[in-house]
């Protein structure tokens, strides 16, 4: 049993830990009180205006749509453009783009990589491979859709996706991004 | 995703580190190194192949053989058509027909197309490796115009499914041969200016000479294919030793080099480029006129064969065994990455970590197609 | 144009084969000459490590192009199929000769040719966990792709129907 968890079950014989659980209560609420505002009034769009440009997705790439990928962030389509810069860590990345296939083996490690990542973090399943399995879907070691494990905000299609169309895509989750509340996602 | 797992202190006192790169990683890609190192030396190296494993092999044995065309290109995509070569090759033979010269030559245009726009891909990615952004902009920029030639041949960017039984999906478009005068010309010219900026300059040559020494005994010994053979300084080429379509009439060199290091296997490439740029020409003015496509059945008669294609990353090879139905009864399909998997320990053993990624990723390893 | 249309001579392949006949005898179960550069040999599996040895040494096959496995559920056999070819000599690079060895299905057990060509080591492995067939004197023999991917039955074996059939 943890320290915490100790100091949780005996409230009454420690005023610091009584006085602590007040202030938590106090600034959880005053924390409600600051969502309400800031969901109702135009700092919303100042915030979802930040995140909309600055989607860097993190390094992984789960099968052969990062051939496309990388033709995208390359010179001629360039989504640098959109505020996408492909070189972020983990811990600074906002976006996961799923390039294809995923494995029964990746499919872990994409959780634990989707887990470690801050909120807001936004989903874009790329490829038939990942929406639903595709070509492989009769295959023993692929999970049929990476939605089975990870809430996905876009789906695009193609097997590969042209460059163009995971451009429509990240532009389709900028206007999901522009419309969405501030403290929705978690 | 790097762990680090250290060991308990031996005797001596001295300790080793294990230490896990990938499979989220700016540049491992999909696969997994697990290295182990004492101090800043690598002393073990071992990769965890797996993640982009599909199955493939049983999918083959479940589609007719027209429909297997799309699953053989995939674990290579950027590399589709040679993939594609080898399995056509090897049902053509089971079937005892063969294409017509001019699909022949169309199928050796694709495939020295993707073999460019696979090596400037893996050049842009090596940018990526040694945080050289140019070095990752140029060549995927320049890359484009080639695929816009294959877009213009097959329809498709990337993921052709152009080569089929009996010769190819559609003929050579109006215009496409100046096109491919012109463009060739001027990817030559850029590779002039990519000598200037990339390969004679020291941030390059720095970290590419003298590292991932592979010699010449060991990779023939350990079976490496491709570039990172001839880095090696073996002149082993199937399109020279064993020709097929269209390259027994072409004149072309097999670019060697001798040092076997980084830099070595790297200019191998960048040769190979050049080289595929003459052939281009070569094929669309020596283009013969006639049919492109012949009736081919959609059946698998009863026997075996064994193709090998060159393709970007080695030599392909695709073992096909018929039962006389439209579906392979085994496909036994080996890439050049898969192959190239055994010679990633010793390039890496030895050196500084600081120098892994220039080490390996100058072996092309393409873990998708490795793990098929 | 290719190599399928020229007239073909067969002198060197049928020269490997003879050699290989004279020396073993009995061991040499089958051996036939598929097309031009294209010889296969069937050997007995006891001898495998001893032929493969010759092949090496004497015939000058020093590179393992690859090795695979097949099912033949039908007649309760399975094969292990070495591809070997030769990169010294430039004029018979263009042989692969086809070194196929006959395994009962009940007990799928083999001698391991990584001694002979080390390239195989990979090849199987993969074997190994396809077809279930081990490999004696293999130097790790364990899981190289289905590792945390399948840990049912050997999948490519023919009576596995994978799961979303």
């Amino acid at each position: 049993m943890s320290a915490s968890q100790k100091a949780r079950q005996q409230p009454d014989e420690d005023p610091i830990a009584m006085l602590a659980d007040g202030i938590n209560v106090w600034i959880g609420k005053l924390g409600d009180i600051v969502h309400t505002i800031v969901d109702r009034t135009p700092i919303r769009h100042v915030i979802n205006w930040g995140r909309i440009y600055s989607l860097w997705p993190v390094n992984i790439t789960t099968a052969c749509c990062s051939a496309e990928f990388g033709a995208a962030s390359g010179a001629r389509h360039d989504l640098e453009r959109f505020g996408v810069l492909p070189l972020g860590s983990l811990r600074q990345s906002d976006l996961m783009v799923v390039e294809g296939t995923v494995t029964n083996k990746m499919a872990k490690r994409l959780k634990m990589i989707y887990d470690q990542m801050a909120v807001p973090r936004y989903v874009i399943a790329m490829g038939d491979c990942s929406i639903s399995g595709g070509l492989f879907h009769d295959s023993y070691s692929i999970v049929n859709g990476v939605h089975e494990f990870l809430p996905v905000d876009v789906y695009v299609p193609g097997c590969p996706p042209r460059p163009e169309a995971l451009e429509q895509g990240i532009i389709m989750l900028q206007e999901k991004i522009r419309s969405s509340k501030v403290y929705e996602h978690t | 995703m790097t762990s680090v797992v250290s060991s308990e202190p031996s005797e001596s006192g001295s300790q080793t580190l294990t230490i896990s790169v990938g499979p989220q990683h700016s540049g491992s890609g999909h696969m997994r190194l697990i290295i182990e190192m004492d101090g800043d030396i690598i002393i073990r190296a071992s990769p965890d192949p797996g993640y982009v494993h599909r199955g493939t092999e049983k999918i083959y044995e479940l589609r007719n053989i027209i429909k297997n065309i799309p699953v053989i290109e995939r674990p290579a995509i950027i590399d589709a058509s040679n993939l594609n070569h080898a399995y056509i090759r090897a049902v053509e033979e089971l079937q005892g027909i063969e294409a017509p010269p001019r699909a022949q030559y169309l199928r050796c245009l694709l495939n020295e197309m993707n073999r460019i726009t696979s090596h400037l891909y893996w050049l842009s990615i090596f940018g990526v490796f040694l945080g050289h952004t140019t070095m990752f902009m140029w060549p995927l920029g320049d890359r484009e115009l080639i695929v816009d030639l294959q877009e213009k041949l097959t329809g498709a960017r990337i993921t052709h499914s152009y080569i089929v039984p009996g010769g190819v999906r559609r003929d050579l478009p109006q215009g496409m041969k100046e096109e491919a005068i012109k463009r060739t010309q001027y990817l030559e010219k850029r590779l002039e200016e990519y000598d200037k900026i990339f390969f004679e300059n020291p941030i390059f040559t720095a970290r590419a000479k003298g590292v991932g020494k592979l010699s010449r005994d060991e990779a023939v010994k350990l079976g490496a294919v491709g570039p990172a053979l001839r880095g090696s300084g073996v002149d082993y080429d199937v399109r020279k030793d064993e020709p097929y379509a269209a390259y027994p009439e072409l004149d072309f060199n097999v670019c060697t080099r001798q040092e076997g290091d980084s830099y070595a296997r790297s200019m191998a490439r960048i040769d190979e480029i050049r080289e595929s740029c003459k052939l281009i020409r070569q094929i669309v003015q020596k283009i013969p006129s006639g049919p492109f496509r012949r009736k081919a059945p959609i059946v698998v008669p009863r026997g075996e064969s064994y193709s090998r294609v060159e393709s970007a990353r080695g030599e392909c090879s695709v073992y096909l065994i018929g039962d006389g139905g439209d579906k392979p009864y085994r496909l036994r399909f080996i890439t050049g990455s898969y192959r190239n998997m055994a010679i990633i320990a010793p390039v890496l053993i030895g050196g500084h970590m600081a120098d892994m990624p220039t080490a390996w990723w100058s072996i092309d390893y393409w873990p998708v197609e490795a793990d098929r | 144009m290719t190599t399928l249309t020229n007239i073909p001579s067969l002198e060197r392949e049928d020269h490997i084969l003879d050699q290989l006949k004279e020396k073993f005898g009995d061991a040499i179960k089958e051996s036939r000459i598929s097309r031009r550069s294209r010889p296969e040999v069937t050997i007995a599996m006891e001898k495998m490590l001893e032929v493969s040895r010759f092949l090496r040494d004497e015939l000058g096959f020093d590179r393992a192009n690859g090795a695979g496995g097949a099912d033949y559920l039908r007649d309760q056999k399975m094969e292990v199929i070495y591809h070997v070819s030769n990169l010294t000599r430039k004029e018979t690079r263009d042989i692969v000769l086809s070194v196929k060895e006959i395994i009962p299905r009940s007990s799928p057990k083999v001698n391991s040719l990584v001694s002979i060509w080390p390239s195989v080591e990979n090849f199987e492995r993969e074997t190994y966990e396809m077809y279930g067939i081990t490999f004696d004197g293999h130097p790790h023999l364990e899981k190289l792709f289905l590792i945390d991917n399948w840990d049912g039955p050997p999948p490519l074996r023919k009576d596995v129907r994978i799961p979303t059939d």
